[in-house]
């Protein structure tokens, strides 16, 4: 089948960029990544992009097909062939470009390296294996799929503007190892993640989740750690506070009182620098009426959405901070030292 | 330049291993590797890692340590595989205190299956993405050990100071340039050689870098005819379909449904080893029993749910690659390039012939493979001799202080070598002879191989020598990230190590393990019981040979 594309080019030294537009001969069962080998081959040597085990598990070749996010591996052509698209090839978003599709992964590596990313190991391990049944491992089996190839990061909105922020993948990393019942890493491990660029920053637009190949789920890896944060009673960032206003308000009435939100969030004080935007709101017919709150109609159902979280939250987290077990032989000798 | 007393080159599993035992010993440890570590091909190995735990059934070491040594045609030095076996289980419980995500029994132990030829339940896994979970907990523990990691580093050249190794040299790859890397010690762990077969597993990064920088330095290569075709590879691309498949129940079926294996290996069946299971396909696909140059691999009986839960992973690459659901239909597979049992001839300990210099993993020959490697058993020779190589280095480090003087003229002459190459501007281009030696090999130098194939396939591989001396035409003459100028280089190690390959690979007139002659289809122990040595010669390749350790077990016939 004969291929069209168009290439984001970038020679950094030259500091020339240009769209290229490059037709090559594949045969039907050609991936993206296979497409640009040809290029690179037959038409020119100096297009520059990660590849290594094209079998999407490298993670090395992450960029984006007409502005989203995919491994060239994994990407077929046929389809888009047959569509008659013309598809523009770029590299990956929030991270600066190095050359052509090669991004700059440093400040992706900085991140992961910043969530402690390794297990917090008990100092007194056992002599053989840790006793874990499959359902507890199952738990982080998810977020352990990740093979960093920053397909989540290229795509998040909440890094647009904060560049900070941890991110999805460094977040989901952090899943793995919340959840890991042989972690002992505990509040320590979470405060990593509950201050400024944590868990609260992400603005769950679900992109992650959408464009990962591999079903990590980064924006669900969010929620499990936010919610380990909030079990472990640690409720005093703006993030947790404001995400604690939402249960309450919506326990109380079913519905957001939003009139509440920003005092409840950044307290009193600071609430009142926001008033004349809040007067702004009023005058656009935008705020609800504070005296006569609005109240859902079954109001015991929505109580009982909230108790089953609740209890699902609380017995997550309870179970995967349990501890790991010790070989029962292990087990009876310790208790009788 | 940059200095550290123990480097390693190459960063999987091996690789990391080595560096995080060498900086346990409180050495300083710097890692080059030519790819993001978590980019290495380790993270492809799919079905498991053995290790006699008797979790699933009764097992022993001895147990893993004599079907090692069968499923090694006698080839294996019994005393490496001996201590392989031996030391395997603490290794995994190492792995698994690490946070290894290994797979459960109902009490909570970690599981196992059967893998080819393993006569035991013996294999540990994660699901079907083992070499992914082990990967990514070596790299864990690198981040928290702060071993110094130079990233996208590709090493082009060990220096010596005419005795010892000093050191590398190594393209920037990001920045361009060559740096100088002096070390007391250099650990190789850069992995196998198959990209230079057109069928094959392997990652584009699998290019022999390692094996051809030892060669070229002077340290023999040991049994590098031994290739291993692994019996279920996709079609389209060589993408591996796990031994697990098997492993968990699946069946091999030819053109009309027969479950062909019990023709080949009446006990074992689709359980064989890797060899025998390879040459059996492909001599139904030969024999016109195949489908459209496949044989197929049948897992509908298995279910839904076991696939889902034990080979997701498989289940995703045939839907990928090969427009299969394994639930629904069979799976075309065919033998393809795998793993070489070959390369630096090592010691138990990771010790070459060249002092400061050490090797271990894929790019290694211990030997514990001998001329057939069993599934399960590479993963285990990674983090058992990755961990004795980092122990060894560091510790003769600590004993004999600084070593031999890095020269920087080195730097100068390596240097010079790429500008050369750079400066080529008429005459072919690298991927031409990379896909035609690509071609040369799997037709002649594969599963069944003659006097006459391979010496086609020798006199071949030197006409592209001659090519690649003549020059190639690298198109980036660029210094920021040129893939194209390390494409070219990994292309003149391949050349080097196909030579090496064909070269034994003539001379061994028998049939042994992976190496299987037509021409000569017996085994042979009174003349070829022996390992085989490819020494640098002026460029060319010389030939030498070194006896088999063994210890309990006499050779023996092989059948399965």
């Amino acid at each position: 089948m004969h291929v069209t594309l168009k290439i984001q080019r970038y020679n950094p030294e030259t500091e020339e960029q240009s769209l290229e537009t490059y037709s090559v001969e594949m045969n039907e069962e050609a991936t993206l990544l296979d497409t640009l080998d040809a290029v690179k081959d037959q038409v020119d040597g100096s297009l520059s992009y990660r590849k290594s085990c094209r079998m999407a598990v490298c993670g090395s070749c992450g960029m984006r097909i007409d502005g989203a996010a995919v491994l060239a591996c994994k990407t077929p052509m046929k389809p888009i062939v047959e569509s008659g698209e013309v598809p523009v090839i770029s590299p990956m978003g929030n991270l600066p470009v190095i050359k052509d599709l090669v991004v700059d992964m440093a400040p992706f590596w900085a991140k992961f390296r910043a969530v402690k990313p390794y297990l917090e190991e008990d100092e007194n391990p056992p002599v053989k294996e840790w006793r874990v049944q499959q359902e507890e491992l199952d738990r982080v089996m998810t977020e352990a799929l990740c093979i960093q190839c920053g397909c989540c990061v290229s795509e998040c909105n909440s890094m647009e503007s904060d560049p900070d922020f941890l991110g999805p993948a460094a977040l989901a990393k952090a899943a793995r190892f919340v959840y890991d019942v042989r972690d002992r890493g505990g509040k320590e491990r979470l405060e990593l993640y509950n201050g400024p660029h944590g868990v609260w920053d992400c603005t769950r637009c679900y992109f992650c989740n959408q464009r990962c190949p591999k079903g990590v789920h980064p924006r669900d890896a969010i929620a499990k750690v936010g919610a380990a944060i909030y079990q472990a009673g640690m409720h005093s960032d703006p993030g947790a506070r404001h995400a604690k206003v939402f249960v309450k308000s919506t326990h109380k009435t079913g519905y957001l009182l939003e009139t509440n939100l920003v005092p409840e969030t950044v307290g009193a004080i600071n609430a009142i620098k926001d008033i004349p935007f809040a007067l702004k709101l009023a005058r656009a017919g935008k705020v609800p009426n504070p005296l006569r709150p609005h109240s859902a109609n079954k109001l015991d159902e929505v109580r009982k959405l909230h108790k089953l979280i609740e209890a699902q939250e609380q017995a997550a987290y309870a179970e995967g901070t349990a501890g790991p077990r010790r070989p029962p032989e292990e087990a009876q000798a310790k208790e009788s030292e | 330049m940059v200095r550290h007393d123990v480097v390693v080159v190459g960063a999987g599993l091996a690789g990391m291993r080595a560096a995080i035992e060498a900086s346990r010993y409180g050495v300083d440890v710097g890692v080059v590797s030519k790819l993001h570590p978590t980019r290495s091909h380790s993270g492809a190995a799919e079905g498991g890692i053995n290790a006699a735990l008797g979790n699933a059934g009764e097992d022993s070491p001895e147990k893993h340590t004599f079907f090692t040594v069968k499923g090694s045609d006698y080839l294996g030095d019994q005393d490496a595989i001996a201590v392989m076996c031996a030391e395997g289980p603490g290794d995994i419980y190492e792995l698994e205190h690490m946070g290894a995500i290994f797979s459960r029994m109902d009490d909570g132990r970690i599981a196992q299956r059967p893998f080819g030829a393993g006569g035991a339940p013996r294999t540990c896994y994660a699901a079907d993405i083992t070499g992914h979970v082990l990967l990514h907990v070596l790299y864990e523990q690198l981040v928290k050990s702060g071993v110094t990691v130079y990233e996208e580093w590709f090493a082009l050249d060990l220096v010596t100071d005419g005795e010892r190794c000093v050191g590398v040299t190594a393209w920037d790859l990001v920045r361009g340039g060559v740096q100088g890397v002096e070390a007391s010690a250099v650990i190789l762990a850069t992995g196998g050689l198959g990209r230079m077969y057109r069928g094959t597993t392997n990652a584009y990064a699998c290019t022999g870098d390692g094996m051809s920088m030892a060669w070229r330095a002077g340290v023999p290569l040991k049994d590098m005819e031994f290739m291993q075709f692994h019996p279920t590879t996709l079609k389209a691309n060589g993408v591996l379909i796990t031994e697990g498949c098997r492993g968990e129940g699946g069946y091999l079926r030819n053109a009309e449904g027969d479950r062909f294996m019990f023709n080949y290996a009446p006990n074992a069946g689709e359980l064989a080893s890797r060899d025998v299971v390879s040459r059996s396909e492909q001599t139904e696909i030969d024999e016109g029993r195949g489908v459209d140059g496949c044989v197929l691999l049948d897992l509908t009986h298995l279910g839904a749910k076991r696939i889902n839960e034990r080979l997701h992973g498989s289940r995703e690459l045939a839907m990928d690659y090969a427009g299969v659901d394994p639930i629904e239909e069979p799976i075309p597979v065919r033998p393809g390039a795998h793993y070489h049992m070959g390369g630096i001839d090592t010691d138990v300990w990771g010790h070459t012939i060249m002092p400061g210099l050490y090797a271990a993993g894929e790019c290694a020959c211990v030997s514990v493979h001998g001329a057939n490697r069993l599934g399960g058993n590479s993963l285990l020779e990674t983090v058992v001799f990755g961990r004795r190589a980092g122990a060894a280095a560091a510790q003769d480090v600590r004993r004999d202080g600084m070593g031999g003087v890095f020269s920087p003229s080195a730097v100068r002459v390596t240097e010079r070598a790429i500008q050369r190459m750079l400066d080529v501007n008429q005459g072919e281009r690298p991927y031409v002879l990379r896909q035609e030696l690509a071609d040369v090999m799997y037709d002649n130098a594969g599963i069944f191989r003659t006097a006459e194939k391979l010496e086609t396939c020798k006199a071949q591989v030197a006409e592209l020598r001659e090519r690649y001396a003549r020059g190639l035409v690298v198109h980036d003459k660029g210094r920021t990230f040129n893939s194209d100028l390390i494409q070219a280089i990994e292309l003149g190690s391949m050349l080097q190590m196909a030579d090496c390959l064909v070269t034994g690979a003539i001379a061994r007139t028998e049939s042994r393990g992976a190496h299987s002659r037509l021409d000569f289809p017996d085994r042979d122990d009174e003349n070829w019981l022996r390992h085989t040595l490819a020494w640098y010669d002026d460029g060319e390749v010389e030939l030498g040979y070194k006896p088999v350790t063994i210890t309990e077990y006499e050779p023996a016939v092989r059948t399965y």
